[in-house]
């Protein structure tokens, strides 16, 4: 038996109405890869956030007691003190702020000199020295955190949680948000850090990615401990089960083969190009396809979903509908029944300090009016968001609740619960699974397979290869801005023969 | 803990949430309700005898508040209020001369010319609104300073004599009552909350957002380019302080009827009427009970920093992972 090195006593939060972790108790020990997984909403990264000292601790919810010592996190930097570093699952740099002063953040008094002068010089330096150690040469320490895109942060973000070989490293549901390139980085650090005796705590959705590089399991379940298990000893569908609490039954993704995609193209892309992120890209999408593009993230695919929707600033290239629209800005598009989900969903999918109801009603107001006038009906409103809430089952209080109370799932399915309320037929979904759990993923993935038989066409733009090759009819990888290749669906396409395509 | 107890727990608390946002809705009724009665109590009846009187304030502030009052749906921010009254005034008194609906027109034209100024560099050059309503503000300002630096620029004696507590009264109510309809019963508020409370997202719901918002500071501009008219009946003239302070006015009065500063979902259009009835019972209280307006300045900043602190949406920005 290894040494413990954190024991979570007791552990309880609530966030006003809701409880988000009950008694929690568990130990973590020295040198290990120590996965958390449950699903949305099961207190995770509350728990997390807790030992990090973004959320506060409630007096008398419980201890966290490292290498026998209770300690009591006020905020990150404290944490960092305590020898706990975080990597989060949204953006963790600050904007503004040079690579080097984001690496340093909180920890700037080992350049000051005199109490007064910072050695920016010193600074940049050591930052550039620990880039290179960590092999990521192509990032300057004195560049703005702006000028890297989504990817390139995260790895910032990994040499400043683990620069300074703290005790525990909380990798929370960053995997998701990696290519597969950098995901291999990520991996090679968690290793390292295990080899030098510290920890990881691994919050991640994928579970074969859970299987294969954590020691041990804690399963969580809507606030509650359900178990510790050692990686070896289980399979997926055991963890599955502990997971959800009972049986997954069903096909994850969709079963059939070798159906034949429909002759009618519904939209055509022509040469459409956004400068400097996609080029002269060309494609069909047919009636009752699910297309797929995969890709490395800064591969352009995701401002394809951008640029069919009308949100790409200056696109140059048409976009066509089967009766001859152009689709130019997004009212055309919602008008034309397209629909899309983004990748960055607090931002761009829904409006976050806003109601549910407000949320789900909010492209389709137009429709929701006291007879043809233009005058909106709140008692229609509220029976359509009530009926497509139902429908998505979100869980709710009620359509009055706020959507930034909800878990990463629910919003994703207020988002869906919008567009099916909208009728939409042209389904353009970026990264729809991004950080949800397996209960929710699964219901997304049968929702595509039934808006496919209805005869809706979906693009699904994706860096999780396997649910684009259980989930496309055609899949077409993109690579720096222009397509590389294109599949179709098949039993034998696997993961190394797009990933040739990519890169 | 027990399921049970949990349960319990979850109800006790949604109804101390929903407690608490009834409170909020009802705050600002409930201190009009006890602001007048206090007054009316401290003057011993007076302010009751002449409401008329103190009324009088109430036209101007309350048409002018409610084009600032979509603004800040959207989370955006007006100082520009006064110089465009000021400004709106002086064309009202000017053409008052050759006829009053030209007047009029005249009026809600000045104004939404300064209003489409603000909306175009707001949302074509990408300014911050209130940098850019501080520098209209000011321009304009200079404008009036100018146009008045002989003599007040006076109306026609037609102009005055439109001026009847009836006419106003029915006026204001029909012009907030029509902004009560749009906002409540049509796409523009929800549009609006909408875009306060997260304008990319808006923007993805397919909310011409960028449209939106200049169109909203052209309409605040032609309000309050209406509210000069209703401003110029009374005083028949306008001299370089016209409108002089009416944006602080104004915000002081949406805070006070508990509008939330970023605005978004929780705005209520009872904010504004309320709001500016509120301010001028409190103004108008405070004159008759005999403090002297460079007190009533320190008292009113007093109760707005109170009340920005009650109302200020710090909820919202919580988010539960």
């Amino acid at each position: 038996m290894s040494e413990i090195r954190l024991q979570v006593d007791n552990i309880s939060k609530s966030f006003g109405i809701t409880k988000a972790l009950k008694n929690v108790s568990f130990n973590i020990n020295k040198g290990e890869v120590h996965a958390l997984i449950g699903e949305n909403g099961s207190g995770k990264s509350t728990l997390t956030n807790m030992l990090c000292g973004i959320y506060s601790m409630d007096p008398g919810c419980g201890r966290f007691i490292l290498d026998g010592k209770e300690i009591h996190s006020k905020n990150q930097v404290d944490a960092n003190n305590h020898g706990i570093s975080i990597i989060v699952q949204e953006l963790g740099t600050l904007s503004g702020l040079t690579v080097a002063e984001n690496i340093f953040l909180g920890h700037e008094e080992r350049f000051i000199h005199g109490g007064i002068f910072r050695n920016t010089v010193a600074m940049n330096a050591e930052a550039d020295r620990l880039l290179h150690q960590y092999g990521f040469d192509r990032i300057k320490a004195s560049d703005l955190v702006d000028n890297y895109n989504f990817e390139d942060r995260k790895l910032i973000e990994i040499v400043k949680a683990t620069y300074f070989k703290p005790k525990i490293v909380v990798i929370d549901e960053t995997t998701t948000a990696l290519s597969q390139e950098g995901r291999e980085e990520l991996y090679k650090h968690m290793n390292r850090i295990r080899e030098e005796g510290g920890t990881v705590i691994f919050i991640s959705h994928d579970l074969p990615e859970v299987l294969a590089k954590s020691d041990t399991i804690t399963i969580l379940r809507d606030g509650t401990y359900i178990d510790t298990v050692k990686s070896s000893d289980v399979t997926e569908e055991d963890i599955k089960k502990l997971m959800v609490g009972r049986e997954m039954t069903g096909n994850y993704y969709r079963a059939d083969y070798g159906e034949k995609i429909s002759d009618e193209v519904v939209l055509s892309v022509r040469n459409v190009t956004v400068p400097g992120i996609i080029h002269d890209v060309s494609f069909d999408l047919h009636r009752g396809e699910i297309l797929g593009f995969g890709g490395l993230s800064e591969s352009g695919m995701h401002e394809i979903g951008k640029a069919i929707f009308g949100a790409s600033f200056d696109r140059e290239g048409t976009v066509k509908l089967a009766d001859g629209t152009v689709i130019n800005d997004i009212p055309t598009a919602i008008k034309h029944s397209i629909a899309y989900t983004s990748k960055d969903r607090d931002n761009e999918s829904i409006v976050i300090n806003q109601s549910i109801r407000d949320n789900i009603a909010l492209p389709s107001l137009n429709d929701l009016t006291v007879g043809q006038s233009k005058f909106i009906s709140w008692a229609r409103i509220k029976a359509f968001a009530l009926k497509f809430a139902k429908e998505m089952s979100v869980k709710m209080v009620n359509t009055d609740q706020f959507v930034s109370e909800l878990s990463g799932g629910n919003k994703q399915k207020v988002v869906l619960a919008r567009w099916i309320g909208k009728g939409s037929d042209l389904v353009v979904l970026d990264s729809p699974t991004r950080g949800i759990d397996i209960k929710v993923k699964q219901d997304i993935y049968q929702l595509m397979d039934e808006m496919r038989k209805q005869g809706k066409s979906i693009i699904m733009i994706s860096e999780e290869l396997m649910e684009l090759i259980g989930m496309c009819d055609r899949i077409i990888i993109m690579k720096d801005g222009t397509v590389s290749g294109e599949t179709l669906r098949s039993r034998d396409l696997n993961e190394q023969h797009l990933i040739s395509m990519m890169v | 803990m027990t399921e049970a107890t949990a349960e319990i727990s979850k109800e006790s608390q949604m109804k101390k949430q929903r407690t608490w946002r009834l409170v909020r809705a009802l705050l600002p009724i409930l201190g009009l309700i006890l602001m007048f009665i206090l007054f009316n109590f401290l003057t011993h009846g007076r302010m009751m005898k002449h409401l008329p009187l103190a009324m009088s304030q109430v036209y101007v502030t309350m048409i002018a508040s409610m084009g600032v009052f979509f603004i800040m749906s959207m989370g955006g921010l007006d100082f520009s209020q006064g110089s465009i009254l000021g400004l709106s005034a002086i064309t009202v008194c000017v053409l008052s001369k050759y006829n009053i609906p030209l007047a009029i027109v005249g009026g809600i034209c000045t104004g939404a010319c300064i209003g489409a100024i603000n909306g175009y560099f707001y949302v074509n050059r990408k300014i911050k609104s209130f940098i850019v309503t501080i520098c209209t503000m000011f321009l304009f300002r200079g404008l009036i300073k100018f146009l008045t630096t002989n003599s007040p620029v006076a109306g026609s004696a037609d102009l005055v004599s439109i001026d009847s507590t009836f006419f106003k009264v029915t006026v204001t109510a029909v012009v907030v009552l029509i902004g009560f309809i749009c906002f409540s019963f049509t796409r523009f508020g929800t549009d609006l909350k909408a875009i306060g409370a997260g304008e990319k997202a808006a923007k993805f719901s397919g909310i011409r957002t960028d449209r939106m918002k200049f169109l909203v500071y052209v309409l605040a501009g032609a309000i309050t380019g209406f509210a000069a008219f209703i401003s110029a009946i009374k005083v028949g003239s306008v001299t370089s302080s016209g409108g002089n302070q009416l944006e602080t006015q104004i915000l002081i009065a949406l805070v006070l009827g508990g509008m939330p500063i970023s605005g978004g979902a929780m705005v209520r259009f009872s904010n504004c009427v309320v709001g500016s009835l509120l301010y001028v019972v409190l103004t108008s209280g405070l004159t008759m009970i005999g403090f002297t307006p460079q007190m009533m300045q320190l008292i009113q900043g007093i109760i707005f920093l109170v009340f920005v602190a009650i109302f200020a949406d710090r909820d919202s920005l919580t988010v539960i992972k």
